[in-house]
Parts: structure tokens; C-alpha cells; sequence
């Protein structure tokens, strides 16, 4: 760690400020300076400091508001209080609202190093710690799986259990609920792991290229079938089979994939030879399997069969408390990524984040979070960054049926989409083909 | 030598021994291979100096230094016995306009006690120092984190005694880079 430190003096008397800055300039800290409490919140807002130096006496807002307000919204920020009219009382009070230290005006030289050095002593620390804290949270959260809910503390306690068997899961939860990264962290977590984790979305696929990706085929067993290919079924041999979207497939490939599963060999499209496969399979849904079964659209049997153990994910709307943890690993994602200096985020947006219903998720709040950081021109974000949310419209209406709500739910996508099918599809986690069947099955039009 | 036509001045702040400001001269030439001039004598401004400290303000005599016109000088060190400070501490042993034109030097604490006390060339050891590091912030050099470097920041005479007389190799070389310039 560079032991240069970004510094801003806060003081009201300018030869201070630039007497400050002078010394700080020549060990090449960087410092900036503020002439009232007022001020430098506003420069937080836009900048990263390591350290204020704050005066304890200024006009308008005091040293010791300004010290509580910067310890409430940017706790990393180290304070250090400087007074011309010190004594122990206020001392003692800068300390316990979290300065760490305190100097009195004139103080002598080596005072000053001393506070910096253990500063800078305190910084590399807190690296050490926030990295450490990194490496916990990421051996702990099962690969980006973030909660502190009830809801999410039994999903992580049951992952563990689930890995060590070998039976079949289906994970239900809406579009965006992180189906995929529980089956990832299963797959982690088990004897499997070392062996490929296969993905494939069953939504996406074709029922001919469904089963010719999934039991691969022979050399001429369709036209464009120049040469032979293995299938995903003997490629993930020995790993685990993630089959997203299980609600999409054909009554036939629900026969095919249950003769799999009982016999546990598949033979290639064009071929009689049985090849022994071994998998796990992970399946999952968004959709009501019980409602299709009653319809006659999905297979009573090969429900039972994928089902021996079901995890239901569910919506962040009813896990609200995962939504601060959540933004605040995506703010932290995106920091990193655009390497933008946006850290924080302030109440009111954190309350309107809370409130929104999120109807499409943790991937909705992750694209709100990715277009609030992309889009800041501070390091704070606020409601303002947060706007495009169509707050009012969000809630849906509890008298609403189950497909009014599908209904308008598509059409805040497209709107939201400048109605780009593609585009919208991705975010709704179907694909366009089915999405097209929506727009004319709910009678969907621009406006 | 390196090249260059400007040369350093050195200014002496009130009364000065001359061998002081000799010692300083000769030394500045042996370490940074710089060459000197030694000036006429500057009254201490009036203007610097504040009565509730009973000290000059370092920053007011630098820009007392500003107004005099030096322009043959390519940076100038002044050298007093006045004690010295900036507004946030107690007292300088120096002060130096970052990567600007003059810094100043005082003698008044670089008096005291040590050991080594009773050798008046402590006196000049400690005065050299503080000189070559000022110069080393005219010349834009940082404080280093490096113990045994001069541009290592000394907030009392036991460290400034405890520092050698040298950069270290990446002062050194900043250092030529931009007395070259």
C-alpha cells in the first residue's frame, strides 16, 4: 500500500488551511482543502478522503457535527480534531463520536508525524482487513450469493447438505432470483467439483437442437451433421448438469431425459450404441410445475424424478433486509469495474431501493445499480441516480391476478428496452422467440 | 559539475557567522554539485514577525525573499537566526516553496543540547542538512519514507542527527533529473 494519503483540511481560517496544505504538499500527500463543514460534505460527495483534519470551532456547522455526520456516512474516513481551545471535555467528546485524534494548535512538529504515521499504520490495516474480510466473505457467501435474510441463512445451511448427496434438485424462483449461482455453489460444493458444471437454458434451445446438444449425434444423422459430436450429457461426465428453464422442454424430450435418468446411458442422435453417462442434475424453473402437471404439460414422473430435493428461491420483495447487502456488493462490483469513485450511497436511495418491488430481482437491481455507477458524477448515489425506477408504478396491485401482473411486467420491460425484443428478453430471462408469443398473447403494443 | 548558468544563492537573514554560510556554500557544491553564490545580508522583514510568538513566519519570509528580484539565481537558500514557524506548529527548522524558487534555514534551535554538544560542528553538520533537504524541495523532491535519506522528514534534532548527509538512490535520481531541467 502507497503510504501517500488523500487529505482534505477543514477549517474556516485560510492561512490554516493553506499552512496545512504546504506541509502535507511535501511529503506529496494529496490535499485538498474546505473553509466549512458544508463544503467539505459536498466534496465527500464527489471524493475519497483517507483523512480530515477538522477545526473544532468554525461558523456554522461545529468541528463535532461535521465529525458525526462524516463518521455516519463514510466511516473509513479517519478525523482528526484541531482546536485552538482545547481541553479534555471536548477531547474526550471528539473521541467518543470515532475521531483518532485530537491536536492542539500550535502543536509541534513531531505531534503531527506521529498522527500520520499511525494513520497510516491504521490505513494499511484496515486494507488488510477489508481484503481478509473479501476473502471470508467469498468462501462464505457460496460464490456471490449474498443474504442475511432467515430465508437465505437456511438456503446456505441446506447447500452444504445438498452437495454431499448425489440426488436430483430443482430450484424454483422467479426470473432473477440467482437460480443458476445456487446450482453453481451445489456443484462447488460437492465431490463433483472438480468435474464440469454444465449449463444450457432450456428456453432458449430448439427441441431438435435441445437434444442434439444435449445427447450429441453421429456423423450424417441430420443434414449439417458433417461430422460426429458429443453431447452435453457425456461432456459434463462426472460433473453436474444445470438444465435452466426446465418448464420450457417438449413432452419428448421430458421421455428421453427420464430414460436418461433411470438408465443413466444415452445413445446419440443417428446412433444405437448406448454410452454410459454419469451426472448430477440440477434443474430449475420459474414456473409453476404443479399447475403444468394438472394441465398435462409436464410429465407427473419426470417431475418426481427431478425433484428429490427442491430449494424455492425466493423474490428479494419478500427478503427486503438482502437488499442493502446486496447493492452495496453491486456498488462495489461496478466500483471496480467502470473503476469509478462511487463507494457510497445515501439513505433515501437505500430506502427507495428497499421500497421497490423489484419484480425482476436481484438481476433488475444489479442493472439499476450497474446504470446508477455508470451514469454518477459523484461518489455518493443518491435517489436522483435511482430515478428511471418507475417507483409509482412498481407496486403491483395486490388485486391484480398473477398474469395481469406478467402482463405489465412485460410491457415496463419493453417500454424500458425502447421495445428491442432482444434486449428485453435478456432481461426478462426468456428467450425472444417466447417473448414474441407473450407480446401477442397479451395483446402488447408500443405506444 | 552539472550545467547551468544560474547558480544557488545564498542569503544571509541578519548576522550570520561566515563561516556558517561558507560551510553551507562549499557543502551544497560537494553534494549536489551545484554551484554557489553567497549574498549581501537581508534585514529580517518586519512584517514576518509575529509578536504573540516571538517568532518570524517562515511563508512571510519567503515572500519577503519573492519581492527582492533575485533573477541571476536559479534558487536561493537564506540562512538566520531568528527562530522560525509556520502557523500550524511550533517552529521549523525550514521552510522551502515546493518545487518553487527559495526556502530559508534557521539556526536558532539547531543550537541545542546533545551528546555531541560541545562539537560546534554539529552546529554545521545539522545546518547543512536541513539546507540540502530545503534544496530538495525547491527541486520538487518529496519527503521520503526511506530513513537513511535526507529528503526523510526530521521532526526533531535526534532524528535530523540520526539522517546522513545523502539521498537515497531514488532522491538521488529525481533529484539530478531535475536539477538538469
Amino acid at each position: 500500500m502507497n503510504d501517500k494519503m488523500n487529505i482534505m483540511i477543514v477549517d474556516d481560517e485560510v492561512i490554516i488551511r493553506e499552512s496545512f496544505s504546504h506541509w502535507f504538499q511535501k511529503s506529496g500527500h494529496l490535499v485538498e482543502t474546505a473553509a466549512s463543514g458544508i463544503d467539505a460534505l459536498e466534496k465527500l460527495q464527489r471524493i475519497a478522503f483517507d483523512v480530515l483534519f477538522i477545526d473544532i470551532k468554525m461558523p456554522g456547522m461545529s468541528g463535532l457535527e461535521l465529525l458525526e455526520k462524516v463518521k455516519a456516512e463514510y466511516p473509513d474516513t479517519f478525523v482528526v480534531i484541531i482546536t485552538a481551545f482545547g481541553t479534555i471535555e471536548t477531547a474526550v467528546e471528539a473521541m467518543k463520536f470515532g475521531a483518532a485524534d485530537y491536536l492542539l494548535k500550535p502543536f509541534k512538529p513531531q505531534q503531527l508525524t506521529l498522527v500520520m504515521e499511525k494513520l497510516v499504520q491504521q490505513k494499511k490495516l484496515a486494507c488488510e482487513y477489508t481484503y481478509l474480510k473479501g476473502h471470508l466473505d467469498r468462501i462464505t457467501r457460496f460464490d456471490n450469493i449474498i443474504g442475511q435474510s432467515p430465508a437465505m441463512k437456511k438456503i446456505f445451511e441446506l447447500i452444504p447438505e445438498v452437495a454431499a448427496s448425489d440426488a436430483s434438485v430443482l430450484i424454483t424462483g422467479e426470473t432473477g432470483t440467482g437460480k443458476e449461482l445456487v446450482a453453481k455453489a451445489i456443484h462447488a460444493k460437492s465431490k463433483r467439483h472438480s468435474n464440469p458444471f454444465v449449463a444450457i437454458n432450456c428456453g432458449i434451445l430448439p427441441d431438435a437442437l435441445l437434444e442434439s446438444e444435449l445427447f450429441g449425434h453421429q456423423k450424417g444423422a441430420f443434414t449439417g451433421a458433417v461430422q460426429a459430436r458429443k453431447g452435453f450429457l457425456e461432456v459434463v461426465s462426472g460433473g453436474t448438469l444445470f438444465l435452466d428453464e426446465i418448464g420450457e422442454i417438449s413432452a419428448k424430450m421430458q421421455v428421453d431425459l427420464l430414460r436418461v435418468l433411470d438408465e443413466k446411458k444415452i445413445n446419440r442422435v443417428g446412433s444405437s450404441q448406448s454410452i454410459d453417462v454419469d451426472f448430477r442434475l440440477i434443474s430449475a424453473t420459474c414456473k409453476n410445475l404443479d399447475d403444468m402437471i394438472k394441465n398435462n404439460t409436464f410429465r407427473e414422473d419426470f417431475f418426481y424424478r427431478i425433484n428429490v430435493i427442491i430449494i424455492h428461491l425466493p423474490p428479494l420483495r419478500k427478503r427486503k433486509e438482502d437488499i442493502p447487502l446486496l447493492a452495496a456488493h453491486f456498488i462495489e462490483k461496478y466500483r471496480q469495474e467502470t473503476n469509478k469513485h462511487v463507494d457510497h450511497i445515501d439513505r433515501d436511495a437505500m430506502k427507495l431501493l428497499t421500497h421497490y418491488d423489484w419484480l425482476g430481482n436481484i438481476r433488475e437491481l444489479q442493472n439499476a445499480v450497474e446504470r446508477a455507477v455508470v451514469l454518477s458524477k459523484y461518489r455518493t448515489l443518491t435517489a436522483d441516480n435511482f430515478s428511471f425506477l418507475n417507483t409509482t408504478g412498481n407496486a403491483p396491485s395486490r388485486r391484480r391476478t398473477l398474469q395481469e401482473n406478467e402482463r405489465e411486467y412485460i410491457r415496463y420491460i419493453l417500454e424500458e428496452s425502447d421495445w428491442n425484443v432482444t434486449r428485453a428478453a435478456r432481461v426478462l430471462d426468456i428467450n425472444r422467440v417466447t417473448l414474441h408469443k407473450k407480446i401477442k398473447r397479451f395483446d402488447l403494443k408500443r405506444n | 559539475m552539472i550545467r547551468g548558468e544560474k547558480t544557488i544563492g545564498i542569503i544571509p537573514v541578519g548576522t550570520v557567522p561566515n563561516l556558517v554560510l561558507e560551510i553551507v556554500a562549499s557543502n551544497i557544491d560537494i553534494h549536489l554539485s551545484l554551484p554557489t553564490e553567497i549574498l549581501s545580508m537581508l534585514a529580517p522583514p518586519a512584517a514576518a514577525f509575529d509578536e504573540g510568538r516571538q517568532q518570524y513566519d517562515a511563508g512571510k519570509v519567503l515572500q519577503a525573499m519573492s519581492s527582492l528580484g533575485l533573477e541571476r539565481h536559479k534558487k536561493v537558500v537564506a540562512i538566520c537566526n531568528q527562530d522560525l514557524f509556520v502557523p500550524i506548529v511550533t517552529h521549523v527548522y525550514g521552510e522551502a516553496q515546493q518545487n518553487g524558487k527559495y526556502a530559508i534555514v534557521s539556526l536558532f534551535r539547531l543550537h541545542r543540547q546533545s551528546e555531541r554538544s560541545k562539537q560546534s560542528s554539529l552546529l554545521y553538520e545539522r545546518t547543512v542538512k536541513i539546507t540540502l533537504h530545503e534544496i530538495g524541495h525547491l527541486f520538487n523532491l518529496f519527503h521520503c519514507e526511506d530513513r537513511r535519506c535526507l529528503m526523510h522528514f526530521s521532526s526533531t534534532l535526534e532524528d535530523l542527527d540520526a539522517t546522513p548527509m545523502f539521498f537515497c538512490n531514488y532522491c538521488d535520481h529525481f533529484f539530478k533529473v531535475a536539477a538538469v531541467r
